[in-house]
């Protein structure tokens, strides 16, 4: 899986690369049907969103007459009424509480095992790697059922920190394996005179790895905000009091509750997804970087 | 650095707490779920050992053996339409035309967004009252034929597939495109001086050189697609008769709507096997596959 590695991760040496200048195309008429071919899958892939945007200004008697035109008359109302009959906000809370969670364990947990795995040799190193990386192999519905019973012997149906601290736990192995490779590519001469100064393994981790580890820190929290931001099945068994639900879950409460107003419920619909899309607009390069590096997808 | 006596102290603390977690939330429920594909469950009071009785059942079940049907069908089309899809359009992306950032921008938008507004836009999409395939086909005269493909048993695994490559086909065209840039330039210098261009430049350098990268996409999409369920979920709820039951769905079904919480074990067992060995087995006949 390393193989797309052959960069050294972390390193902005992936910007404004051209592929060979011979690739040029010289050739008007291939140049023109490459960009047919990109526009069209254009429009495949935004015709829906654009629906999506347009049915959420619409009256709901506009859309029954008018389903993929330009609305008659913008009304931006179902937005009000979405926002305010919904609990979206409270779902967005619950959400970003989650996914805060998942993240600091993730990075608590993570940092320490790959430093050490990927800075000491002792016997058994490779072992307890190949260990902590399994898991990226799990599907997570081959865990859920007993998932499901420990959390109700524990007591924490709708607790959102116990479904972080899941999130979390899922997201080590992967995070692992991306830290490992990020931490192990430092210089090692670093270390050496820290410790030569006389520096605790402590100050060592803090004072120069972790600072040194910021971008790989960031790749892995960001992998886990996609992960966790959108996930369904754990919240959807976890949680079962409205005032509890993540986005996904809440969503999809929402949408069996108002089945029938589709304007008002692709105005909740849009409402749910500008957090991911703020996030994609301000994260992209770290997002495709992060996927990238992480090369899997929920 | 070697461990010492003076730092085995702190390293066992930057091991143990996270591994601890990890195996409590993410190993040990694996296991656990093998342990209870050995019980019956029908009532939560009475738990008892009842050997592969529940092997038994499910192997003997029609419906489980549908689910394993629908999984295949839609692990087998989803990635060939994936890595197909990625692979030529990571490629046009990858020639680096002018705007190429604003098309990549564009296919990567829907993979970032809730499985569950996929879910709804596509349910739409394919509803005989509002969806877009009606007019379509009233449009080209074809009108009488039209179903609704959600509701209709043939159709319906198709549209789900459908929605499904609609919203992750940006991470392979992604990976594809990575990869391809990694492909040193005096190989690609050399071939084109050797005349190759076009079609055969695909054909003779980038697919043999990006071997590993199809590879790797390849098989992280065989595990991606078998562990689909939430637009499943969405769109269909495994219906109609069945026909989208994939194995996470009949997993769900089975556990947390029958109840049945042997029987529901005994799939997610069947799941995590069928991921382990699909990795397996193709990373062998990858492997084989490149040599030759």
């Amino acid at each position: 899986m390393t193989q797309l590695f052959k960069r050294k991760p972390g390193k902005n040496t992936d910007e404004e690369i051209k592929p060979s200048s011979h690739l040029a195309i010289g050739n008007k008429k291939t140049l023109v049907a490459i960009y047919i071919i990109l526009g069209l899958f254009s429009l495949v892939v935004l015709v829906p969103l654009v629906w999506l945007l347009l049915t959420s200004l619409k009256s709901a008697q506009d859309l029954a007459h008018n389903t993929w035109g330009l609305p008659q008359k913008y009304i931006f109302s179902n937005y009000i009424d979405a926002w305010s009959r919904s609990r979206i906000s409270t779902y967005m809370l619950n959400s970003v509480y989650s996914t805060v969670i998942a993240i600091g364990v993730t990075i608590v947990t993570v940092c320490p095992i790959s430093f050490v795995l990927a800075r000491f040799n002792f016997k058994g190193n490779r072992l307890v790697y190949y260990f902590a990386i399994a898991g990226m192999m799990i599907p997570i519905h081959s865990a859920i059922i007993p998932i499901y019973m420990m959390v109700g012997d524990m007591k924490a149906y709708n607790s959102l920190s116990v479904l972080g601290l899941i999130y979390g736990a899922f997201r080590i192995p992967i995070s692992i394996f991306i830290m490992e490779s990020f931490i192990r590519v430092l210089p090692k001469e670093l270390d050496e005179c820290a410790f030569i100064d006389g520096c605790s393994t402590w100050k060592l981790f803090f004072k120069i790895t972790m600072p040194l580890s910021k971008d790989g820190i960031v790749t892995i929290s960001v992998l886990a905000v996609l992960g966790c931001w959108n996930e369904l099945l754990v919240a959807m068994l976890l949680l079962n009091k409205t005032n509890k639900k993540t986005l996904p879950s809440g969503l999809m409460g929402f949408l069996a509750e108002y089945t029938s107003e589709y304007t008002k419920l692709a105005a909740g619909v849009m409402i749910a997804i500008i957090p991911a899309i703020i996030f994609y607009a301000f994260a992209s390069n770290k997002i495709e970087k992060g996927m990238i590096a992480g090369a899997i997808k929920g | 650095m070697k461990v010492s006596k003076k730092n085995i102290a702190t390293i066992l603390l930057f091991l143990v707490p996270g591994l601890l977690i990890y195996t409590y939330f993410v190993v040990y429920p694996v296991i656990e779920s093998g342990v209870l594909s050995t019980y019956s469950w029908t009532h939560v009071a009475d738990k008892k050992f009842v050997g592969l009785d529940n092997y038994r059942a499910t192997f003997a079940s029609s419906l489980f053996w549908k689910s394993v049907k629908n999984s295949m069908i839609f692990m087998v089309s989803a990635t060939t339409l994936q890595v197909v899809i990625g692979f030529f359009l990571g490629y046009l992306v990858y020639l680096q035309v002018r705007g190429y950032r604003t098309f990549k921008v564009f296919f990567f938008m829907p993979t970032i967004l809730p499985s569950v507004a996929v879910g709804f836009i596509w349910s739409r999409i394919f509803s005989p009252s509002m969806g877009i395939m009606k007019p379509l086909m009233t449009a080209v005269g074809l009108g009488e034929y039209y179903v609704s493909p959600l509701a209709d048993p043939k159709l319906a695994i198709a549209a789900i597939i459908l929605a499904q490559v609609w919203s992750s086909c940006g991470v392979q065209i992604i990976l594809f495109n990575s990869g391809f840039m990694n492909i040193s330039e005096e190989v690609i210098e050399s071939a084109t001086i050797d005349g190759a261009k076009g079609w055969s430049m695909i054909r003779d350098m980038i697919i043999p050189m990006s071997m590993e990268t199809i590879k790797m996409v390849i098989i992280l999409q065989l595990v991606g697609s078998l562990r689909a369920f939430d637009l499943v979920y969405m769109m269909t709820t495994g219906g109609p008769n069945h026909a989208t039951e994939v194995l996470p769905m009949h997993l769900f079904v089975t556990a947390f709507k029958n109840f049945n919480f042997g029987s529901g074990s005994v799939i997610a067992v069947v799941i995590f096997v069928l991921s382990m060995a699909i990795t397996m087995l193709m990373r062998k006949m990858l492997a084989r596959e490149s040599l030759n």
